[in-house]
C-alpha cells in the first residue's frame, strides 16, 4: 500500500513537473553567451547555439576541427576543452524547456550523431519549402547561414515573424 | 624649403615599416631565427616573396582554386568575405584595423589554419615571416 502511494505520488509529481515545464517553456533556443565560444566559433560563421545539437554531436564536431567542413578550424589546448565543456553543458539534452531545442532533440534518433543542425530532421522539415534560388542567392549562399534570414538568430530567436529572406521578405505560411 | 621638408617627411614615413608591438616583434624575431637555421643565406624577410605567397593561386584543402586573396581581397584595407561561409571579414591591414597583428596567439592560429586551407600544409618560418611582412607593409 505504502509503495503504491509513493509510486502514485511520484507519477503525479512527474506529471506536474512535465506540465509546469512546458507551461514555462521558452520559445526558441537559449542564446550563446560564453565569450570564448562566441570568439572562437563565431569567427567564420554565426555562433550556432549549443542547444541546437546533442552532446555527442558536439564531441564529434570538436574532435574533427582540423578538417571541419573542408576547412581548418583547429583550436589548441585548453581552449578546446573549455569550448567542449560549454557545448556539452548547454546541449539539446540540457535545454529541453526551450521549445525549439526540444523539437530538434525529439527529431534526432539516439543512434544518429549529426554534425550539422541543417541535417537534423526537424530542420530539414521546417526548411523544405524554401525555393532553391532563395538559398543559392549571394546574400544567403547556404542554409547554414541562419542570420541571413532569421534576423534575431543571434538572440536564440527563430520565430516566423522575425524571418526576412533577402530579395523576398517576410515568410507567410499558407 | 618648407615644401621640400614636408615632401621629405612624407617620403620617409612612406618608406618606414609598420611598427609592431613588443610581443609581435618577439614573434617575428623568433621566426627569423628559425628561418635562418633552415636557410643560412637568409638575411631578412622579404615583401615581394610575401606578396607572391599571398596572391598565388593554389589547389587548396577542398580541391578548389584558392589563395589568400580569395577571402581577404587584394586590397587589404577593405573588408573581405569568407568564401566558405559568406561571412564578412574585417580588413587584414593593421593600418585599417588596429586589432590586427597585435595578438601573437591570434596571428599564429590563423596562419596555421589559413596555410592549411590554401597550401595544404603549415607555412615554414620563412614563409610566415615573409607573408606577415607583406601584409603589414602593403600600402
Ligand atoms: C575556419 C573557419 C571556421 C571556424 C573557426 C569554425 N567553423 Fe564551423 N563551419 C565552417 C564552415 C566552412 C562550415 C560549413 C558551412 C556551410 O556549409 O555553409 C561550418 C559549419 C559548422 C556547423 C554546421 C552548420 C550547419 O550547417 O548546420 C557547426 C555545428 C559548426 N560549424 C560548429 C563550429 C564550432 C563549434 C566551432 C568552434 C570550435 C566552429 N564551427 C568554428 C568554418 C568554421
Ligand atoms: C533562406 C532563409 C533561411 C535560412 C538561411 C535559415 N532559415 Fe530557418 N526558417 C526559414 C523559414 C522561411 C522558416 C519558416 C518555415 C515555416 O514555418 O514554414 C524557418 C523556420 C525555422 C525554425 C522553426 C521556426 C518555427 O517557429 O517554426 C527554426 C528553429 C529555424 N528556422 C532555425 C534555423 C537555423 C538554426 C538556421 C541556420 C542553421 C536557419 N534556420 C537558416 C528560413 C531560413
Ligand atoms: C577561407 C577564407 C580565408 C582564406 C583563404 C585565408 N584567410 Fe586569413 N583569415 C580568415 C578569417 C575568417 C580570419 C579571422 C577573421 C577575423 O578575425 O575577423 C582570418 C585571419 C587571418 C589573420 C589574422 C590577423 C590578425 O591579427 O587578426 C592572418 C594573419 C591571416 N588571416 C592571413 C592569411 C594568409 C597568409 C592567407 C593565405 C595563406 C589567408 N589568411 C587565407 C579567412 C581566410
Amino acid at each position: 500500500m505504502k509503495k503504491l502511494v509513493i509510486t502514485s505520488l511520484l507519477i503525479a509529481g512527474s506529471l506536474l513537473a512535465e506540465s509546469s515545464s512546458s507551461f514555462e517553456g521558452r520559445k526558441g533556443v537559449a542564446p550563446a553567451t560564453d565569450s570564448l565560444y562566441l570568439k572562437e566559433c563565431g569567427s567564420c560563421h554565426f555562433a550556432y547555439q549549443p542547444g541546437l545539437l546533442p552532446s555527442r554531436s558536439w564531441v564529434k564536431v570538436m574532435e574533427n576541427l582540423s578538417d571541419h567542413f573542408g576547412t581548418d578550424a583547429s583550436v589548441e589546448g585548453a581552449d578546446s576543452s573549455k569550448i567542449l565543456k560549454y557545448l556539452k553543458d548547454n546541449s539539446t539534452e540540457k535545454f529541453k524547456n526551450y521549445k525549439k531545442t526540444k523539437s530538434i532533440y525529439d527529431s534526432i534518433a539516439t543512434t544518429e550523431t549529426p554534425i550539422a543542425v541543417t541535417k537534423t530532421r526537424y530542420f530539414v522539415q521546417k526548411h523544405r519549402e524554401i525555393g532553391c534560388e532563395l538559398i543559392k542567392q549571394k546574400e544567403v549562399k547556404s542554409l547554414s547561414n541562419c542570420m541571413a534570414c532569421h534576423t534575431k538568430a543571434d538572440k536564440g530567436s527563430y520565430s516566423e515573424r522575425e524571418i526576412n529572406i533577402p530579395n523576398y521578405g517576410r515568410w507567410e505560411d499558407e | 624649403m618648407v615644401k621640400a621638408v614636408v615632401a621629405l617627411l612624407m617620403v620617409v614615413s612612406f618608406m618606414q615599416a609598420y611598427e609592431l608591438n613588443a610581443q609581435m616583434k618577439d614573434f617575428m624575431n623568433s621566426l627569423l631565427t628559425e628561418a635562418k637555421k633552415q636557410n643560412p643565406n637568409l638575411k631578412e624577410f622579404d615583401y615581394a616573396r610575401g606578396e607572391k605567397i599571398f596572391t598565388a593561386e593554389q589547389i587548396g584543402k577542398k580541391g578548389n582554386k584558392i589563395s589568400c586573396v580569395t577571402c581577404h581581397t587584394a586590397d587589404l584595407s577593405k573588408k573581405g568575405l569568407n568564401e566558405n561561409t559568406n561571412k564578412v571579414i574585417e580588413p587584414l591591414s593593421p593600418s585599417a584595423n588596429s586589432k590586427r597583428f597585435s595578438d601573437v596567439k591570434e596571428v599564429k592560429k590563423w596562419l596555421r589554419r589559413n596555410f592549411k586551407d590554401v597550401y595544404n600544409r603549415e607555412g615554414s618560418a620563412q614563409e610566415q615571416g615573409d607573408v606577415v611582412t607583406y601584409i603589414i607593409n602593403k600600402k
